[in-house]
Formats: C-alpha cells, sequence, structure tokens
C-alpha cells in the first residue's frame, strides 16, 4: 500500500472529504473548549448534558424533520432543562447538585431513546448515538463553519474574563466581572458545539473530542495558552488519523476518532515528563518508596 | 503607627441573608483609613461574608447601605483588592506567577485590548515589591505557601488598589510564612494602606493589628484592639449560648508568636 493508497485515496471521495471538514472545523472549536471544560471540572457534568440533549433532538426531530434551526432549539431546550432543572431539585430537596444531575440526564435520556424508538425514519438509533460520518450533508457543513467561528470569536475576545471565571471567579466578581454571564455562555458553547458534532460523532461520543485532547494537553502544558494550542492542534491530528482509521479499518468514524484521541491520552498519562505516572513510579522506586502511597 | 485620621469604609445597617439564614445582621460600623483592621468571630460568624458585602458580591437587605471614601461601594471597585481563601484556588491549573500577576491589570483593560507598556512596569513593579520576580515563570504549583500567598498579594498590587481585603490569609501558613505576611501588612500600613483581613487567631490578631472588628452575626465591638478583645466582648462573640467549654482567652495565653 501507497503513501497515496493510504492518505489521499480515502479523500476522493466526496463524503469522506465532508467528515473530515466537518471533524476539523470542531476540533478547532472543540479543543479550546474541552480545556475550559477540564480545568473548570465540568468535565463529567459535559458528559451528562450530551446524553440529555437527545430527547430535545430527537423531538424536534419528529416534529420539524431534520432542520438545523429546529435540532438546535430542541437541543438547547433538553440542555437549559438539566441544567435548571437539576439547580432548582438541588435546591428545594434535599438532594444534592450531582445527583439531581445525574438523576435528570438520564430520564433525559431514557426519554429520548423511547422517543427514537417510536420515530418511523431512516434515521435510527444508532445514528443519534454513534454518528455517521458519511452522511454529513452541506448543511451540517455550514453549522460546524459556524459553530467553529462562534466558539473562536468569543474566545478572542473574552479571553481574560474566561481565564478568570475558571482560575479565580471569585477575583472576576470583585473586580466588577460578570461571572454568572461567562458560565452560561461557556454552557451554551457547550452545547452548540454537541449539535454540531451530532451528524459526525453522535451524541455519546462527541465529548470524546472535546475533552480527551484538553485532558492530554493538561499532561503536557503548564500555560494556558500553550495548553490551548496544543488542544487544537491533537484534536485535528485525531480527527485526521481517526477518519482515515475508519476507512481502511471500516471502523464507525466517531468511534475511531476517540479511539485515536484515547492512544494519545493514555501515552501521555504514562509518559508525561512531569505530570505522567511513568516518570513518578521511576522516581519513588529509586528512591525505594511505596508508589500509591502519596503523589505529591 | 500614625493614629487614625478618618474613616476611609462605612456600613450602616448592613443586612445579608442566604435563604432565611442570616449571615450578617444590622451591622453598623466604620473601618479607619490606613490601619490594619482584623475581622474576628467564631465559624459561621459573617466574616467572609462581611468582606464579600463590602465587594458588592451579596445583595444587601433593604436599608443598608455601604459607603467607601465619599461614595457608593460600586463606584468604588478599582479601589479594593480581593485575596481569596487559599482553598479557593487550584494550585494545578496551567499559569506562572507572572501571568497571575498580570490578572490584577484586567480590570483596566477592554476585551480586546493588550497589556500595555505601564501594565507591564505595573506587574514587575509589584512582583518586585514582594520578591517574587525571580519566580516569574514558574507554575503556582512549584512555590513555597508563602510564595504563593506573596503571589496573589502582588495581583493585589498590580491593580493599584489602596483597600485590601484578605480572606484567611494566615490559614495553612507556617510560621516564618506567617511572620513574612505580617511584615508585608505592617509595611502596607505605613505606606498608608488600608488593610481588612478576616483572621481566625486571636492572638495574631493582638500582636499585628492595632484594629479589630468582633463579628458574631451581628456585630459585637470595634475600634482599637485591645478595646475590642476584652474578655466580655470575646465571650458575647464566641459562646453565644452555643459553646460551653473554656474561655477561649486561656488558650490564646499560652500561644506565643514571634515579635
Amino acid at each position: 500500500m501507497t503513501a497515496h493508497d493510504l492518505f489521499i485515496e480515502p479523500f476522493t471521495f466526496e463524503f469522506m472529504r465532508r467528515g473530515l471538514l466537518s471533524a476539523l472545523l470542531l476540533s478547532l472549536s472543540g479543543g479550546l473548549l474541552g480545556c475550559i471544560l477540564v480545568l473548570r471540572r465540568l468535565a463529567l457534568m459535559g458528559d451528562a448534558l450530551s446524553h440529555s440533549l437527545l430527547p430535545g433532538v430527537a423531538i424536534a426531530y419528529a416534529l420539524f424533520g431534520p432542520t438545523l434551526p429546529a435540532l438546535f432549539g430542541g437541543a438547547l431546550l433538553a440542555g437549559l432543562l438539566t441544567a435548571v432543572g437539576s439547580a432548582l431539585l438541588s435546591r428545594l430537596t434535599r438532594v444534592k447538585e450531582d445527583a439531581a444531575f445525574g438523576s435528570l440526564f438520564i430520564i433525559l435520556f431514557a426519554l429520548g431513546v423511547a422517543v427514537v424508538s417510536t420515530l418511523r425514519s431512516r434515521i435510527d438509533l444508532m445514528h443519534f448515538l454513534f454518528g455517521n460520518i458519511l452522511g454529513v450533508s452541506s448543511a451540517d457543513l455550514r453549522l460546524a463553519a459556524l459553530t467553529s467561528a462562534t466558539t473562536l470569536v468569543v474566545f478572542v475576545v473574552f479571553y481574560r474574563p474566561i481565564l478568570l471565571e475558571t482560575f479565580d471567579p471569585v477575583f472576576l466578581r470583585a473586580t466588577g466581572g460578570r461571572g454568572g454571564l461567562v458560565h452560561v455562555g461557556i454552557l451554551c458553547l457547550t452545547v452548540l458545539n454537541l449539535i454540531a458534532a451530532l451528524q459526525a460523532m453522535g451524541i455519546v461520543l462527541s465529548l470524546g473530542l472535546f475533552l480527551l485532547p484538553a485532558v492530554t494537553a493538561y499532561l503536557w502544558c503548564d500555560r494556558l495558552g500553550r495548553m490551548l494550542a496544543l488542544s487544537v492542534a491533537l484534536a485535528l491530528a485525531g480527527s485526521v488519523l481517526g477518519i482515515l482509521g475508519s476507512y481502511h479499518l471500516g471502523l464507525a468514524s466517531g468511534a475511531s476518532i476517540v479511539l485515536s484521541l484515547g492512544v494519545f491520552f493514555l501515552f501521555s498519562a504514562a509518559f508525561s515528563p512531569r505530570y505522567g505516572f511513568g516518570v513518578l513510579i521511576l522516581q519513588k522506586l529509586r528512591a525505594g518508596k511505596a508508589v500509591l502511597h502519596d503523589t505529591r | 503607627m500614625s493614629a487614625a485620621t478618618h474613616e476611609i469604609i462605612r456600613c450602616a445597617h448592613v443586612t445579608v441573608r442566604y435563604g432565611e439564614r442570616l449571615a450578617l445582621d444590622d451591622v453598623t460600623t466604620a473601618i479607619p483609613c490606613g490601619v490594619a483592621t482584623a475581622i474576628l468571630g467564631p465559624n459561621g460568624a459573617g466574616k467572609s461574608t462581611f468582606l464579600r458585602a463590602l465587594l458588592g458580591w451579596h445583595a444587601l437587605a433593604p436599608g443598608g447601605e455601604i459607603r467607601i471614601g465619599d461614595a457608593h461601594a460600586h463606584h468604588q471597585l478599582p479601589r479594593l483588592a480581593y485575596l481569596p481563601q487559599r482553598h479557593a484556588i487550584d494550585w494545578d491549573f496551567p499559569i506562572t506567577v507572572r501571568a497571575v500577576v498580570a490578572q490584577g491589570r484586567y480590570p483596566s483593560l477592554r476585551p480586546w485590548q493588550c497589556l500595555r507598556a505601564a501594565d507591564h512596569a505595573a506587574i514587575d513593579r509589584a512582583m518586585g515589591e514582594l520578591g517574587i520576580t525571580e519566580l516569574g515563570d514558574r507554575q503556582i504549583r512549584m512555590l513555597s505557601g508563602g510564595q504563593q500567598q506573596r503571589v496573589f498579594l502582588a495581583r493585589a498590587l498590580a491593580q493599584g488598589a489602596d483597600i485590601f481585603l484578605l480572606d484567611e490569609p494566615f490559614a495553612g501558613l507556617d510560621l516564618y510564612a506567617t511572620e513574612e505576611l505580617t511584615h508585608i501588612l505592617r509595611a502596607w500600613v505605613a505606606q498608608g494602606r488600608t488593610v481588612l483581613a478576616a483572621v481566625h487567631d486571636l492572638a495574631l490578631a493582638r500582636a499585628h493589628f492595632s484594629h479589630a472588628l468582633l463579628l458574631n452575626t451581628r456585630l459585637v465591638a470595634a475600634g482599637p484592639v485591645a478595646k475590642v478583645l476584652t474578655e466580655e466582648h470575646i465571650n458575647a462573640a464566641f459562646r453565644g449560648g452555643r459553646c460551653l467549654h473554656d474561655n477561649p482567652l486561656r488558650g490564646v495565653s499560652t500561644t506565643h508568636f514571634p515579635a
């Protein structure tokens, strides 16, 4: 097999070019957004949020067909319902916020699965859950481009408030910043990116494209600027590798992308020179100490 | 230390509620300018709430008012610098010492504006004053507790503020770092700056602060430290019907701090 067969030939197909472009666009924004989610410790919340979007998307699809404004509106509503609902539940009952969130999102997810299972259409449950890169339409591409551009602009213009809200929200508020607005903005961007990634990655896997590059970069970088840059680069590389892998090995595209990114992450967790467990274990063994006793 | 000339912060009937619970109950007091004032009281007395109320963080119940200088507190935010509690910071955050100090300049910048030469000068000055110039490129985890504290003090300085609100600045510091911090605060007061710190340790407040504010949701006493920390006031603040064991003064008398 020549290099041409490996790298060029897959992209002689229109659908492969579209799939690649869509994944690359989402890597740009997802790589940035993922860093903020990781640093704000919202990784699990993002995952729950993505699951809870399903009923919104499914109902919008059942009512209006595959039109993007409807899908986006439905997903946004479902996402807000989870976020606001869990905040209310935790305030008005004895249940704590994480448990409230966990309960609500699984209810909504089940509702979504139920709705999808009643839909009589070519689009089945697997498609919603895991995406299909072969089916990226030009409308999907437009949404991905719009999402990516919006996210980039927001990050460039509001870099400092986003940094402060993530690092020291009290300071942001104390200096007259609008912390709550930044937080809501980040959640809205997350929902927007999840919708845009729905077609290519599916609801369950799309967050992998955002989070994995970010945690990987977190293992290498001590400056936020570099972490953001590395995260985007990793997301781009993972997308290309994943799509090539899915073409040559016949894997599902979303899974293939997430697996490529997973390899980066596991490698870094082991071999990152400062924060990997490999170095840590080596040091402890040399010093003759117990490994898991104290990691700092 | 110079005698207090006038009052820089005035609070009138300040009441803050968290839902049903009263965090601050009708506090009327004034903070003198250019001195170090310790805010004391038992856990849940409203020490942090008081500091954050000054920053406009909490909505005050109707009738309450906070004035800074002659103006409403909201217009005076640039004069206030706030130092967060240590545990509020994620020390693994990918950020360097200089980048943290630079945050002090953010409030004066428009969103798309870069740091100007004057901003860099202010950052350099603040880092120089606190002796962390050499540490500029370090990630914040790779510092001692005292150095970490100084990074955030430098950020407060870089803001160009003259009133410093410190939330439990001595929590988690060892003896050496504690002494270092008290030196810094003394120097600030000598330069005419106003320091307001929530403090847990009565002996520490007695040794290093000239004024005190004793809270137990309500204001118990305020004024020069010796007049505030009397046995009667401490009993009123710390016992208040909730804690029946020993006189807290007895424990205090056995603790010695280096002068």
